[in-house]
């Protein structure tokens, strides 16, 4: 009964990391786990409203 | 921008309702045929196995399926050569780390020669197209003529620095190509791919329900309910009715995400009263296996009254089909159709790429129709772009609360704002992502990449093709899916919404 893990996950934005547990040759269960933090909401805490549009954009690029 | 012009209450001039449409229109073109070609077709079609197509027959494979003009028997042994260069110089590049050879790829080598062939086309096309993103955004990505109160960009025919007629010309001509493409190259693989994997469509179902905050807006206000890709939400399946949206609805608990809640991990909170404050419980890197029975993740589990939901195309297109948007129903029928599956084939790994594939056409198709609207009222006069009433800030409350609906190419993105004293006092995102990468909740359901991996076949263990596939279906966007913490402060982010 193989647990397996895929860290990191290619071919997308970010870092994602995917564990399952295997049996019988299928998937019976599975964990999706995010390996990275943001912190760009605390940038615009004390700023302009008109401003934040801009700063906030820079979340994701894609 | 939505979350702020909604807390002031501003309304928006049609034509920069007009531009913004514009703007994520062709946003969500470029990002899902980049998505279908270089993301996530490699998860269907093998590379390697393209050097042993014949080009002749490859030709003759391209020429049935569409009129796209590439298509001669010296281009497919072109590209076959390029990739033979490639292969053998044993250096693979943009082509590494696949599963080349493996048995769960199942296209002919002519379909993975006509697929790796497009997939270097798209790079090219993708860089063209994405050109009117930077015409209307001043560059790409993060677009700069955002305005509280419309856009910055000025529209005057009478000027070589707005948008005029030349620029008009000039989109329109980016629309027709993204159009021929998406027509042309897009779909038709999509549907050759499709049909030798109709498997997929009983694999990877998920969640089965589904929210969509609308988008491509018909009115000028700052909440999404009047849109050209309607706001609604799915409950576990069920295609009779479409269900209006209620934000309060929305919560996030963390009993398996790497925060704590000041009065319990597990009761759900609604973003109006939102707690962030980082706990790390796992393991010390390097490590094999996080602790799934405990805390596993950065994402916290958000809920919509209490169910995980899967946001993005799919989510959109599911729910624009049981609204009854006319060229959403027509273009899924033929799509179900000409695979030969019914309704229920949406719910999987296969018929959220469809769904995205679908969404892209439609879209592509009202491209030029956007930019004659607004060519129309610029010939007319106006020439508005932006509402200023409210710029200065003495003209707004003292306290001011607001939400924004979003749909990005990924699914739905809410943000939340509060203003005290004319300055931000807090802000939460609520993202993709962050739906369709949830963890585990209170009630021990599982996020919807999780359950859609439920008996899931894999042929080889150490080589999961097969999850990627389901995985890469979602289109991941993990930077922005990731709570905030401040750890020297070691702050609350206090959510509200008004």
């Amino acid at each position: 009964m193989p647990k397996i893990a895929i860290d990191p996950v290619t071919r997308i934005e970010g870092h994602l990391r995917v564990e399952v547990q295997v049996e019988g040759g299928k998937v019976i269960d599975a964990w999706s786990s995010g390996t990275m933090w943001r912190g760009i909401e605390l940038i615009v805490k004390g700023r302009d409203p008109r401003e934040v549009w801009l700063l906030l954009s820079r979340i994701c690029g894609v | 921008m939505r979350a702020v012009e909604n807390a002031l209450g501003i309304v928006i001039p049609d034509n920069a309702r007009i531009i913004r449409n514009l703007i994520t229109a062709i946003q969500f073109i470029q990002d899902h045929v980049i998505h279908f070609y270089h993301l996530h077709a490699l998860d269907w079609v093998d590379v390697t196995s393209a050097l042993k197509a014949d080009p002749v027959k490859t030709a003759s494979l391209q020429q049935s399926i569409s009129n796209w003009q590439n298509s001669s028997f010296s281009y497919f042994r072109a590209v076959q050569n390029k990739i033979r260069t490639i292969v053998e110089s044993g250096q693979l590049g943009l082509f590494a780390s696949g599963y080349w050879g493996h048995p769960a790829y199942k296209l002919p080598p002519e379909a993975n020669l006509m697929a790796v062939a497009h997939y270097l086309e798209a790079l090219d096309w993708q860089r063209d197209i994405i050109k009117m993103h930077a015409l209307l955004g001043a560059k790409n990505p993060h677009p700069q003529t955002y305005l509280v109160g419309g856009m910055s960009i000025p529209v005057d025919p009478n000027s070589q620095n707005a948008i005029n007629a030349g620029s008009i010309a000039f989109m329109k001509e980016i629309a027709r190509k993204a159009l021929d493409f998406v027509e042309n190259v897009y779909i038709p693989d999509l549907l050759a791919i499709a049909s030798f994997y109709k498997e997929w469509t009983k694999i990877g179902g998920g969640v089965g329900s589904f929210l969509s905050y609308g988008e491509f807006q018909n009115d000028n206000i700052s909440n999404t309910t009047n849109c050209w890709l309607p706001q609604g939400f799915i409950r576990n399946k069920d295609i009779s009715k479409v269900e209006n949206i209620d934000q309060h609805k929305i919560t996030e608990d963390v009993v398996r995400a790497w925060y704590k809640y000041s009065d319990g991990d597990e009761k759900a909170k609604h973003p109006w009263s939102g707690e962030t404050t980082a706990n790390y419980t796992g393991p010390q890197p390097p490590y094999k296996f996080l602790q799934t029975d405990k805390k596993y993740s950065w994402v916290k589990a958000i809920r919509y009254d209490g169910l995980p939901v899967e946001v993005g195309p799919l989510a959109r297109m599911v729910i624009a089909y049981v609204a009854g948007h006319n060229r959403v129903r027509e273009v899924t029928d033929i799509v179900l159709r000409r695979l030969g599956v019914g309704i229920d084939a949406l719910f999987s790994t296969l018929g959220r790429t469809a769904a995205r594939g679908i969404e892209t056409l439609i879209i592509a198709e009202m491209l030029p129709v956007w930019i004659d609207e607004l060519a129309e009222r610029i010939k007319a006069g106006d020439l508005r772009i932006h509402n200023g009433e409210k710029w200065e800030p003495s003209k707004w409350i003292k306290e001011a609360k607001g939400y924004g609906f979003h749909e990005a190419p990924r699914g739905a993105l809410g943000h939340w704002v509060v203003i005290k004293d004319r300055l931000v006092a807090n802000y939460q995102c609520v993202v993709p992502s962050g739906w369709n990468a949830s963890p585990r909740d209170a009630a021990g359901q599982r996020g919807p990449y999780e359950e859609a991996l439920i008996n899931t076949p894999l042929i080889y263990p150490d080589k999961p093709l097969e999850v990627l596939r389901t995985i890469h279906s979602f289109d991941p966007c993990m930077a922005c899916a990731i709570h905030v913490v401040d750890p020297n402060r070691n702050e609350l982010i206090k959510v509200k919404v008004s």
